[in-house]
Formats: structure tokens, C-alpha cells, sequence
């Protein structure tokens, strides 16, 4: 088999390439890079030399600049889109390589999105409760995925390097993530699924008459200043408000409405009391970035409109809502567990990509680069 | 034969009712003050105590009436009583999360101390908040440093961190250390965990005794003991019960807080180092030596000749810490 051509494509281009598959990671879209304004950005298309009117591929490239050098670590988060069931993965990557190594790239970072096990809510509840797995990587898993194997090893043959183990959050996009399956279900075999406490709250909030509405780009202020009020609390470090309206502007306008951007408001008796950022992509949609008061927990905003936001996803024909990363600690002791437990409540599944792989494109200048990136 | 802790009964009971009120809760933990743990329940319930607290999840007894407020923290490796009696203390943030839904819950704020607690910028944090609604929340604890003029300063504390606290939700504030009468510049639901102050707060109506179980006269530089050391004079070698089985010359580290404290804990342990070491045995008013270190059961003192022996059978006085010694009978006189 011959290796496919890659070129530099338009954005319309690319989000039509997107709005044709039947899901994408919301960071391979272009308006992607809009929101990655610091960065250098690139929409790269593969197609067959004999029909380079259809593109078969397409990756959204972030150049990450080199402290003192012109060179970059190029990096295509969650992506690049491709038939990641290739026999011979080779066809993209090359290319792939040869392309951004002329564009001046001293390294590739990319995150395939190829799952490799899934673990059931009612698996990682036992594992927990029984404590002798505390890592997630160590409990036996309730499905395999035979893409995953595949692809880590032609990976490897490819000359890529796996991704380093980190604890907690690692720098690049997680490894770990929380899906709740949609596909073929009903909103009542959602509820059915979730525990009692998700349950009870959803239930509490409507008595107390919470109400969830979509909102618009008038209501990013509103969001920033909970999300700032819920970050002094949980003592993370909030992103400023200008990269929120920049999010908002770049992705809910994308071409060919290849994106399905929103911000959801969950009120009561006039309070704003949870705010969220959802997105959808074809099949897959996200809860993103999430936001709740600290008055008023007893009315339970953040269960409500976490409902709401799986509801309309389901509505919207999604296959997938996805609570984003955990980590993969299921150690009591750990408080990172708290995440893992608060998303088991909805009953669905965590799921292991095969993470973020590196090609060293300058040996050199990629050791000095992870040396710089671990010394962070 | 035994080590007994006699009790004047009525004037310990005075006691107990003369400071117990119903804001206060009872502890019964470790060895039970010297009382044991089985006594003091029985004493607070008789008291009419509604709630009582415990040091560990081993103290709580089989089926318990009362409620039992277990003042070490859960932890996730601990097997823990079923009891819908038991309220337990959660000091992490973690915790909150893994601790059975519907456990009643104190979480203690972490203080000067230092010891367990979460601290008060984490009092907002989504977990705790979001934790309030799955369990049954009992109110806020918080344990302060002990005495050196540290209960002003743990009313300044106690106020700020309670303030800190009822802010994130009103509840019951459980506290420990804090001078009785002050509760109520704290909060306006405050209970107050009083173990010390409550069941040894009349030393007075407290008596140790030993049986003195043997006499030998001695002369200088004769061989005795175990070790077969020399005596340093004429005088008596007295056999009595009490010894490191029951806690006798085993104390635990004294915190000495003061200048002459230090300089009395130097000398002892000079003596120490000298071989010789104050019993805490009285007789004729005095604190006698040991003439070895004492035995599992019993221990042996030395009497100088200047003072009349006592006769096999007749009981002494020692001097013992109330919460390290483990008495063989607490007689109730």
C-alpha cells in the first residue's frame, strides 16, 4: 500500500471533513486554534494522490515554540482524524512526519483517539470499596478494545514512544476519561443507570425548582465569575475571562456547524446558581468546563444541569456524553477520588486511551524539550 | 495483694454532677481514666448523658444505647461498627467521599494543634460541599492545644475557625479544651468533650494504694534483686504489688512545660543514669527508692533503717498518672 499525500487545507475545508464523520474530538476542530491564539496553527488534509479532491484524513496541528530556538513540537491534541483501523497506519504517518519536519518541527505529540478498556461504574465502585487496586490501570477491565492493542504496536514499529505514566493530571490531554454510553438508551435507562444520590438530587432540584436554560454569549461573564468563585474554592488556577469569549467565538461559529458549542445556566429564584460549557461533535458531546455557587448547594444546580446537559446530548443524537478526565488513582486515601466518584454516580464507564504518543523528529532538540517538560 | 484505685464514691459523684451538664460530652477512652471505659459509660448514662465519646472504633461497645462519637478519624482501612449509633469524625477531604452515604458525620477542622483536620481554606472546597448532602452531618470539631495559657488564645482560635465554619453550614460545634463557662462566646451550639476535667477533676476523692506483700532487713552492700545490686545501707527491702504490668515506672514522656520542670527532669534523670530511681511509692510521707527497677507484678523498694518498716498486708500510698495505670480494682468506698 502506497502512502497517502498530505497538504495544507482550508479551514472550510477541514470542518467539512469534520461535519462528514460520525464523531471528532471537539480540539480537531479548527476553531480549535482560534482558541489556541499563542500557538502557530495548521488544518492538514490527507488524500490519495489519484483523487486529491477527497480527503481521507484531516489533523489540526498546534506548533508549540521552543524556548530560544525557531523550532516547534508539533502537536495534534486528541486527534489527528483518520481511519485509525488501518492495517497499516504507516500511510498517514509518514507523511504525517515528513510534512511537519519541513515545517520545522523538531517533534509530533499526538493523542489517538483509540480507546484500549473500559471499566464499568459498578466495577470501579467495588474496586474502591475493596482497596486493594489503587490504580485504575490494575483492575481488571470490563471490556478490552482489540483496536487498542493494534495500534500502540504499529505505533511503536512507527518509531513512536508511548506515553510516560504520570500521577494526577498529566500536562497533555488525559489518558482517563468518564463516558456515560447513549446509544440506543432512553432518558429513563439514564436515570436507571445513575446511583441513588444523582437520582435523589436530580429529583430535589426540580422540587426546588431549579431551572436549566441554554444560555448565549452574554452569559460567558456570568460563567467566568462562578467558575472564578468555584476555583478560589477548590484552589485551582482560573483561566482569565478573555480565553472563555475567545473559546465561545471559536467554536460556536466553525464552518459547516461541524461544532455544537453551548453554555448551559442552572438558576433558582433568580440565582445563578451552577454554569457549564458543553460541546458536541457528531456522535460524541462533552461536558467541559463546569461552574457552581457556593450558596445554595442544598438545591443541587450542579446535578441539575448536569441532567439537562446529558438530556439534550441524547436529544441531539449523540452517542456518547463525556465528563472528561480523571485520573486513574482508586485509592481511598487519594483525593482525586472524589472526581472518579462523582462521575460513577451517572452510572456509565471509564475509559483508557492510548494516550499521548512522541516522535522525535531531532533527537537532540526532543530530549532537551522533555527534560525541559518534566523539570516544569 | 492488688494495686487498687479507691474511690470516695459520694464526693466523686458530687463531682460529676456539680460539672456535667447537658452540653457537655463525656469521654471514656483508653483505660478509662483508670476507671475503665465499662464503669464511666454506665456513670455518664447514670448522669444522663445522651451522647458519649470514645477514642477509637475498638472503644465502641457491642450495642450502644447513647450515641457514640468515635474522636479518631475514619479512615478507609479501618473496620468500623455498624452501629446507626456511631457518629464518626472525617478529617480529609478524600474521606468525605469514600465514607458510606448516610454515615453520621462530624468533620473536624484542623487546628493549632495540627494533628487531624481539614484545613479552613478547604472548608469551601466542592467535595466538602457536595459531601454535606450524602451524609448525615452531626456539626464541625475541633480539638485545641491543652493549658500554658493556651485557653485564651483557644478562644480567640475556637471563635475564628467556628466563625469559619458555620459559614460553610450552621451546625453543632463539638470542642475540646475550652474552659466550660466559655462555650457560650463560641457559638450558640456548642458541646464541649470533657474527659480529664470530668472524671479526674476531684483528685481529692481519689486514693491509689499497694499492698505491701514483703520485708526483708538488709545490710549495706548486700546483694539483692534480679540484678543482684549491692544496697547502699542498712535498712529494708520492701516487696509490693504494683509493677510495670500495671504501668508502675513505665510513664509516659512528661511534658515539661516549665524552666524548674526541665531542671527536676534533668535531676531525676541523672539519677537515672546513676542507677537509682524515685519510686512512686509513699511511706512516712516520703517518696522511696526503688532498689531495682520494678518487676512485671511487683516492686522492689529500699527503706532506709531510719524508718519504722510497715508489716506484710498493710496497704501504701503511691503516686501513679490515673490514664497509664491499669489498676487490678476500683474500689468504690
Amino acid at each position: 500500500m502506497s502512502d497517502f499525500s498530505i497538504r495544507t487545507i482550508s479551514a472550510d475545508e477541514h470542518a467539512a471533513y469534520i461535519a462528514a464523520q460520525p464523531a471528532a474530538s471537539f480540539l480537531q476542530t479548527p476553531g480549535w486554534a482560534a482558541v489556541k491564539s499563542e500557538w502557530k496553527a495548521e488544518s492538514l488534509g490527507w488524500y490519495d494522490p489519484a483523487n486529491p479532491a477527497v480527503l481521507v484524513g484531516a489533523g489540526l496541528v498546534l506548533y508549540r515554540q521552543m524556548p530560544k530556538v525557531k523550532r516547534y513540537l508539533a502537536y495534534l491534541p486528541e486527534g489527528p482524524v483518520i481511519d485509525w483501523d488501518a492495517i497499516d497506519l504507516g500511510q498517514y504517518l509518514r507523511p504525517l512526519a515528513g510534512h511537519l519536519s519541513e515545517a520545522g518541527a523538531f517533534g509530533i505529540r499526538m493523542g489517538p483517539p483509540v480507546a484500549t478498556r473500559r471499566w464499568t461504574a459498578k466495577t470501579i465502585k467495588d474496586a474502591i470499596a475493596g482497596g486493594q487496586q489503587p490504580r485504575l490501570g490494575d483492575v481488571r477491565p470490563d471490556v478490552i478494545e482489540p483496536s487498542g492493542a493494534t495500534v500502540a504496536d504499529q505505533l511503536r514499529k512507527l518509531g513512536w514512544k508511548p506515553p510516560r505514566l504520570a500521577e494526577g493530571f498529566a500536562a497533555g490531554q488525559p489518558q482517563y476519561v468518564f463516558q456515560v454510553p447513549l446509544a440506543g438508551r432512553s432518558q429513563d435507562d439514564l436515570l436507571k443507570g445513575m446511583n441513588q444520590l444523582w437520582r435523589r438530587n436530580i429529583k430535589k432540584a426540580d422540587k426546588a425548582g431549579v431551572e436549566v436554560s441554554q444560555g448565549g454569549p452574554e452569559d460567558i461573564k456570568a460563567f467566568h465569575q462562578l467558575y472564578v468563585e468555584t476555583a478560589q474554592r477548590d484552589h485551582f488556577t482560573p483561566r482569565p475571562l478573555p480565553y472563555f469569549e475567545k473559546m465561545y467565538a471559536a467554536m460556536a461559529n466553525q464552518p459547516a456547524g461541524c461544532c455544537d458549542f453551548r453554555i448551559y445556566n442552572a438558576h433558582h429564584e433568580g440565582d445563578l446558581v451552577a454554569s457549564t460549557i458543553w460541546v458536541r461533535v457528531g456522535g460524541h458531546s462533552w461536558y467541559s468546563y463546569g461552574a457552581s455557587s457556593t450558596a445554595k448547594r442544598d438545591v443541587r444546580g450542579s446535578n441539575a444541569i448536569q441532567w439537562r446537559m446529558m438530556s439534550d446530548a441524547l436529544a441531539a443524537g449523540a452517542s456518547v456524553y463525556d465528563l472528561r478526565g480523571i485520573t486513574d488513582t482508586l485509592d481511598p486515601n487519594d483525593p482525586h477520588v472524589g472526581l472518579i466518584q462523582f462521575k460513577t454516580g451517572t452510572g456509565g464507564e471509564a475509559v483508557e486511551y492510548v494516550g499521548e504518543w512522541d516522535l522525535p523528529l531531532n533527537k537532540a532538540l526532543y530530549t532537551a524539550f522533555d527534560l525541559y517538560m518534566r523539570r516544569r | 495483694m492488688p494495686l487498687v484505685l479507691h474511690v470516695d464514691s459520694d464526693r466523686w459523684r458530687d463531682h460529676l454532677r456539680s460539672t456535667w451538664n447537658a452540653d457537655i460530652v463525656p469521654v471514656a477512652k483508653g483505660n478509662g481514666y483508670g476507671f475503665g471505659n465499662h464503669r464511666l459509660l454506665a456513670e455518664a448514662r447514670a448522669l444522663g448523658a445522651r451522647t458519649v465519646a470514645v477514642g477509637t472504633y475498638f472503644e465502641v461497645p457491642a450495642e450502644p444505647r447513647e450515641d457514640i462519637v468515635v474522636l479518631s478519624p475514619w479512615r478507609p482501612f479501618l473496620e468500623v461498627p455498624q452501629s446507626r449509633n456511631v457518629i464518626h469524625t472525617v478529617s480529609r477531604l478524600a474521606d468525605l467521599v469514600s465514607i458510606p452515604a448516610g454515615s453520621r458525620v462530624l468533620i473536624e477542622v484542623m487546628t493549632s494543634m495540627r494533628r487531624h483536620g481539614i484545613g479552613a481554606r478547604e472548608l469551601r472546597h466542592t467535595m466538602l460541599l457536595n459531601a454535606l448532602d450524602r451524609i448525615r452531618f452531626e456539626g464541625w470539631s475541633l480539638h485545641f492545644p491543652m493549658g500554658a495559657g493556651g485557653t485564651s488564645a483557644n478562644l480567640r482560635e475556637a471563635q475564628q475557625l467556628a466563625q469559619a465554619a458555620l459559614d460553610v453550614r450552621k451546625s453543632t460545634l463539638w470542642v475540646s479544651h475550652v474552659p466550660a463557662q466559655k462555650l457560650a462566646d463560641i457559638g450558640d451550639d456548642v458541646k464541649l468533650r470533657m474527659g480529664t476535667g470530668l472524671w479526674l477533676g476531684d483528685r481529692g476523692a481519689l486514693t491509689v494504694r499497694a499492698t505491701v506483700l514483703d520485708v526483708h532487713s538488709v545490710r549495706r552492700g548486700e546483694r539483692v534483686g534480679y540484678r543482684q545490686r549491692r544496697v547502699s545501707g542498712d535498712g529494708h527491702i520492701l516487696i509490693v504489688s504494683g509493677g510495670t504490668a500495671h504501668g508502675v515506672g513505665l510513664e509516659a514522656p512528661t511534658a515539661a512545660a516549665t524552666v524548674r520542670q526541665r531542671a527536676i527532669a534533668m535531676a531525676k534523670g541523672s539519677l537515672d543514669a546513676a542507677g537509682m530511681a524515685l519510686s512512686p511509692f509513699t511511706i512516712e510521707g516520703k517518696q522511696r527508692w526503688f532498689a531495682e527497677p520494678p518487676h512485671m507484678q511487683a516492686s522492689m523498694l529500699f527503706l532506709p533503717s531510719a524508718v519504722a518498716p510497715p508489716a506484710v498486708g498493710d496497704e501504701i500510698d503511691l503516686d501513679v498518672r490515673y490514664t497509664t495505670t491499669n489498676f487490678d480494682k476500683v474500689s468504690m468506698d
